[in-house]
């Protein structure tokens, strides 16, 4: 029998009620904050609330549109909690987490999070990060400017310390994109097979085109409140069981490169609060959604997260013994909205509408990107 | 930027890591070592993260070291760069124990146009330090040290 002591002492558990997705594009033809206005009212009218009962918002430290704007633009009378996560894709999972500690310790009743990002219209936000301060001015002048560059030289060492060829990340590449085929909402839905992995052009040898993500436009949102309100509102909830965060030793964004175990992520941090908090154990989740900027992300997820030992992710994923993963398509093929989908997807799972449904699920997990301070949560199908 | 400027990111120092800076100018290599504990510190920080002893002491090395990881660089990247791909850029773990990035670079710190299989570059190939001068910055880099005897 588990105990979840640290759990027990909250007043409330919260779950997520309401989420909405503009459609994904190559250019959505708005500003983000417009975008991101449209996915919160699309998030609420899920879960049948309106603007009017909203009193928290989170938000990535990323997001173009502050919560202050978002409030006023919307309308909403009194934010009485709210706050921004730094670190890019690892801001995720803990933005929908602090949401949680909002409702959770009597905060706030109903809190919103979201994600709008013109990162395909937009243009590429390395091109123009010509001044390089802090970390940046050891890195940048050598060209590593783009986030492919920082997780290739990951991506050799864990390939040359684990013996990992690569078809290990040509197999996430064509099991995500064959998840994007069965969903409608996802960019990608031309067939990929092993040769055309192995075939693509390499962008930051050793990681090829199809280990990397899209670059899209998007606009998502997610509306949580308690799980006592929850039981009144139209929606299928997704009880927020956990989550934690972690950033490790030594970090530096992308590049951790510099303390005592290169190739060690933050995720190995970030699992065993994880599983503290929830009270669970890998052999409990049903299905996963890895952060996936880039393939590699996938195995180091099974193994840091303790699905697998290390050095053991190829043998496992191709055994059959793994959950699914990024169901559907994720980054590399559905759309790249620094993990949000993932997020809604994850919900999805808890709900029983992913266009690559797994049967009952219990506990869902979604992970966020970790070459940066990251995050991890799980939604379940039943209350505390 | 200048109107000469090509468009290389330029470090910008500040007072924690400007004598770093100065050093490479004299075509030295300065990593911090603290006074107290004796540990190596890479980036350049004002207080020791091992023992908390402000003031880590700018020590010079020789930059001998081995590669740690190693990638090559493809298109699409800054437009700066563009007559310099395919080159290699590497971590390299100083004798020290510290882990630094730079440029594959010939013996005279000219940057290589190359994917790294010419040159057979590896984990734990070993490398000595150069500078190349990249649009008036001098930037430490290695090149292929020769075996030992």
């Amino acid at each position: 029998m588990v105990t979840r002591p640290a759990r027990r002492a909250r007043r409330r558990q919260a779950a997520v009620v309401g989420i909405h997705a503009l459609p994904f594009s190559k250019n959505i033809g708005m500003t983000e904050r417009r975008a991101g206005g449209l996915a919160i009212l699309g998030a609420l009218a899920d879960a049948g609330l309106g603007v009017a009962d909203v009193d928290g918002m989170f938000r990535y430290v990323w997001e173009g549109t502050t919560e202050m704007e978002m409030a006023r633009i919307l309308g909403v009378p009194n934010l009485r909690m709210f706050g921004e996560v730094d670190y890019g894709g690892g801001a995720g999972a803990p933005t929908v987490s602090h949401a949680a500690l909002a409702i959770e310790n009597d905060l706030a009743d109903v809190v919103v999070v979201w994600r709008a990002r013109n990162r395909s219209s937009g243009g590429r936000p390395w091109v123009s990060q010509l001044h390089a301060t802090g970390q940046d001015q050891f890195e940048r002048p050598y060209g590593i400017v783009r986030p492919v560059d920082g997780m290739a030289l990951h991506t050799r060492f864990w390939m040359h310390r684990y013996g990992w060829a690569p078809e290990v990340l040509g197999r996430v590449a064509v099991t995500q994109r064959g998840h994007a085929r069965r969903n409608p909402a996802a960019l990608m839905q031309k067939p990929m097979t092993m040769d055309d992995y192995l075939g693509s052009r390499m962008i930051a040898d050793p990681l090829r085109l199809f280990d990397c993500c899209l670059e899209t436009d998007a606009a998502m949102a997610m509306v949580l409140t308690s799980a006592e309100r929850a039981t009144d509102l139209k929606s299928t909830p997704a009880f927020v069981t956990g989550f934690g965060m972690g950033s490790g030793p030594q970090m530096t964004a992308m590049t951790f490169y510099y303390g005592e175990r290169l190739g060690e992520t933050p995720n190995r941090y970030v699992a065993p609060e994880l599983w503290r908090n929830t009270g669970l154990a890998p052999r409990d989740i049903d299905v996963v959604q890895f952060y996936d900027a880039f393939t590699p992300q996938i195995p180091l997820g099974f193994e840091e997260y303790g699905f697998c030992g290390e050095g053991e992710s190829p043998a496992y994923m191709a055994d059959g013994a793994a959950p699914p993963y990024n169901t559907s398509g994720g980054g590399l093929s559905e759309a790249y909205v620094h993990g949000f989908n993932l997020l809604v997807e994850g919900v999805r799972q808890v709900r029983g509408a992913s266009t690559s449904q797994v049967a009952n699920v219990r506990h869902s997990l979604v992970t966020s990107g970790n070459v940066v301070p990251t995050g991890a949560i799980v939604f379940s199908k039943e209350p505390w | 930027m200048s109107v000469a400027d090509p468009g290389f990111p330029i470090p910008v120092p500040d007072a924690d890591t400007q004598p770093f800076w100065d050093a490479c100018a004299r075509g030295e290599l300065l990593i911090q070592r603290c006074g107290r504990c004796s540990k190596w510190l890479w980036q350049p920080r004002p207080i020791c993260s091992s023992c908390q002893a402000p003031d880590p002491v700018w020590t010079r090395v020789d930059g001998a070291g081995v590669v740690a990881s190693w990638m090559v660089m493809r298109p699409p990247t800054l437009p700066a760069y563009a007559e310099q791909v395919p080159f290699v850029v590497l971590l390299v773990e100083l004798e020290q124990g510290v882990r630094l990035l730079g440029y594959l670079v010939d013996d005279a710190g000219q940057v290589l146009r190359t994917d790294g299989a010419p040159e057979k570059v590896t984990i734990g190939t070993r490398v000595a330090l150069r500078f190349h001068d990249q649009a008036g910055t001098p930037l430490p880099c290695w090149t292929m040290a020769a075996p030992r005897v």
